[in-house]
């Protein structure tokens, strides 16, 4: 009884990781990435400058600049920089941006207009991590299937593992099948907590999709009202048509300080500008603690300056579901906690890779001996290599194409993200083309060569390469072109095992992969 | 957070070392029972005392991630390199449990 339950649970681990682990793969990748989001972007956009931090001065130039240039508009919001944004985000109702909106980003200190080149840069990433690039909302509910998935795919892999304390310290290098398998298990089961946490806690940042039955219970269609009530401190003010300057945000700023000297404000949305009834709006960024809060903030009434709301008691299950959200989001991680969340998060990569590597890998051995590959082995590789090594090789296009695309050209950032899925799209033509393992050489040959030459990309077409950024002290930019060097000489290192392996002569009609895939393992040592 | 790692790194050394396996191929001789005994109690004790410090230094939230984060990344760093540099990790867990009081005192 006990074995047939065990067994039971591992065909769940099998099959639920074989078919979602090609999306999860993609899913962790791009999370990982994201939690240098802000990093990202500022690679992306090299022409944003870097300046001493100062709040208020950003407060006055972002207000003179709204004040210019959208006066009539009915609200307007503020991103303020900080340590890893640099610019100030400025946007207003009107105008054909997202969601109805009109953005630009100024130069934190003169409060000019910068002329970025037009880039999604990190926000590509995070947003590909949860929505897929698929229309609202089902990218997000594969996704949350997905993570739903990896859940699944974790309880039956501890149940499955049989000796998961007697092996916790063993990983056994050089062993073929063994190592793989080792190696699965030690990543899987030394990372488990985080493991745990992040395929939970997505769940739980979902869950008024993914267990709406309470909310529709009492509100109905109307799912808006109940964010209102529970998160937004927005509100929707009515013009009154009577006009009254808006006070100096600065002004305003300096009574947030006064309440709570330790906060630091990052979003400022002000409703109605120039109008009696305008309210102007302080969110700090809540970095001084993991549970995120929403429903926190300050909120003045322009006209007279004074306080006209600042929170919402704080309530139990909003302070777990905040909890979870932190954690998930590493909002409150400092940057070596931040470094640790991308190493975990490479760790989640790497169990769901090694788990596709193994399933292809076992079944293959089965036909070694005969020399032939039955179609469904050859399709599961075919996607291992797409899903693997593409996805490495679309990622590195997009930073080329960010380079290297011109700085005029129309739908610039659409071309970016059309260059990431025209490279993974090739890679997985290349894949049904070439006999498996040489596709796997070629493609992590192609994706080092590219990754580890980013440092020199970014030194030829910008004036921030490491020679400039690293005196400077510019840890973003260097540490962008470093991570990419470094990614670049971990893949040149895995190609070199995959191509080195005695392949035997390609001849028509009897692909090599199918008496070489076997060796996959072996030679990874 | 130094500290905190480094008690953390130390104790799972120790935790590693109470197997009889891991002490045997690591060490080069046949363990004692109390050795093995001991050992555990070390280990499991320095994993507390990383913690306490984590919350100690950070409040019982942050400290808590901190601790899962430093203790995985140390798992990860023995169990990863053991087949390959035995020695130096030994020598690393030895250095770390010399240097966390010093640094969990704020003296490093």
């Amino acid at each position: 009884m006990k074995e047939g339950f065990r067994q039971a649970m591992a065909w769940l681990h099998t099959w639920a990781g074989l078919i979602f682990g090609w999306l999860l793969f993609a899913i962790f990748l791009t999370g990982t990435m994201s939690y240098f989001k802000p990093e990202i972007t500022r690679w992306s956009q090299p022409e944003i400058p870097l300046r001493t931090l100062d709040t208020a001065t950003s407060l006055a130039r972002a207000q003179d600049y709204l004040q210019r240039h959208a006066a009539d508009a009915s609200s307007w919001f503020i991103e303020l920089p900080d340590e890893r944004t640099p610019g100030i985000g400025v946007g207003w109702r009107g105008g054909d941006g997202p969601r109805g909106f009109t953005r630009k980003t100024l130069d934190a200190q003169t409060g000019e207009e910068i002329h970025a080149r037009a880039s999604r840069g990190g926000e590509f990433f995070y947003r590909f991590h949860f929505e897929l690039q698929m229309p609202y909302p089902w990218g997000r509910w594969l996704a949350t299937f997905a993570a739903l998935m990896m859940l699944v795919g974790l309880v039956t892999g501890i149940i499955t593992h049989k000796k998961l304390f007697k092996e916790f310290f063993t990983f056994r290098p050089g062993k073929g099948q063994r190592s793989w398998l080792d190696g699965h298990n030690a990543i899987g089961v030394l990372v488990l907590p985080f493991h745990l946490m992040i395929s939970y806690s997505s769940l739980v940042i979902f869950m008024y999709m993914v267990m709406p039955a309470s909310i529709l219970a009492s509100y109905g269609g109307d799912q808006n009202a109940f964010f209102n009530d529970v998160f937004s401190p927005r509100q929707d003010i009515q013009a009154s048509g009577e006009k009254v300057p808006l006070p100096a945000f600065p002004q305003l700023y300096a009574k947030v300080l006064e309440q709570a000297p330790q906060a630091r404000v990052i979003w400022v949305d002000v409703q109605r500008p120039g109008d009696r009834t305008a309210q102007v709006l302080f969110l700090p960024d809540g970095h001084e603690r993991i549970a995120v809060r929403r429903g926190v903030g300050w909120r003045y009434d322009a006209a007279d300056g004074s306080l006209a709301w600042t929170e919402r008691p704080e309530h139990v299950p909003g302070i777990i579901g905040g909890g979870f959200y932190g954690l998930h989001m590493a909002t409150f991680a400092g940057p070596l906690l931040r470094w640790l969340y991308f190493f975990f998060g490479l760790a989640g990569t790497a169990v769901i890779g090694t788990g596709l590597v193994m399933w292809l890998g076992k079944r293959q051995l089965k036909h070694a001996k005969s020399g032939t590959q039955p179609f469904e082995l050859r399709l599961v590789e075919v996607l291992n290599i797409a899903s693997m090594s593409g996805l490495l090789l679309a990622v590195v296009g997009f930073f080329w194409a960010n380079r290297l695309l011109p700085v005029a050209l129309d739908g610039r950032a659409g071309w970016e993200i059309n260059v990431f899925f025209g490279v993974w799209l090739t890679a997985l033509v290349h894949a049904l083309l070439r006999p498996g393992r040489r596709a796997w050489g070629e493609q992590l040959a192609l994706a080092a060569l590219l990754w580890a030459s980013v440092p020199l990309l970014n030194a030829l077409t910008t004036d921030q390469g490491l020679q400039h950024a690293l005196p400077a002290g510019d840890w973003a930019m260097a540490g962008f072109d470093l991570t990419a060097l470094g990614c670049g000489l971990f893949l040149a290192w895995v190609a070199g095992k995959m191509l080195r392996a005695p392949v035997s002569a390609p001849r028509r009609g009897a692909r090599p992969a199918k008496a070489a895939a076997p060796n996959t393992e072996a030679q990874a040592r | 957070m130094l500290a905190v790692a480094l008690f953390a790194f130390a104790g799972s050394a120790a935790l590693c070392l109470a197997m009889d396996k891991h002490f045997s191929e690591l060490l080069g001789r046949k363990p004692g029972p109390h050795q093995l005994r001991g050992l555990r109690s070390a280990g499991w004790l320095l994993w507390a005392l990383a913690l306490a410090v984590a919350m100690n230094q950070r409040g019982w939230a942050v400290g808590l991630a901190e601790f899962f984060g430093v203790l995985m990344a140390g798992l990860c760093l023995w169990v990863f390199c053991l087949p390959y540099r035995p020695r130096w990790l030994l020598g690393l867990a030895l250095a770390g449990l010399v240097l966390a009081p010093f640094s969990a005192l704020g003296l490093i």
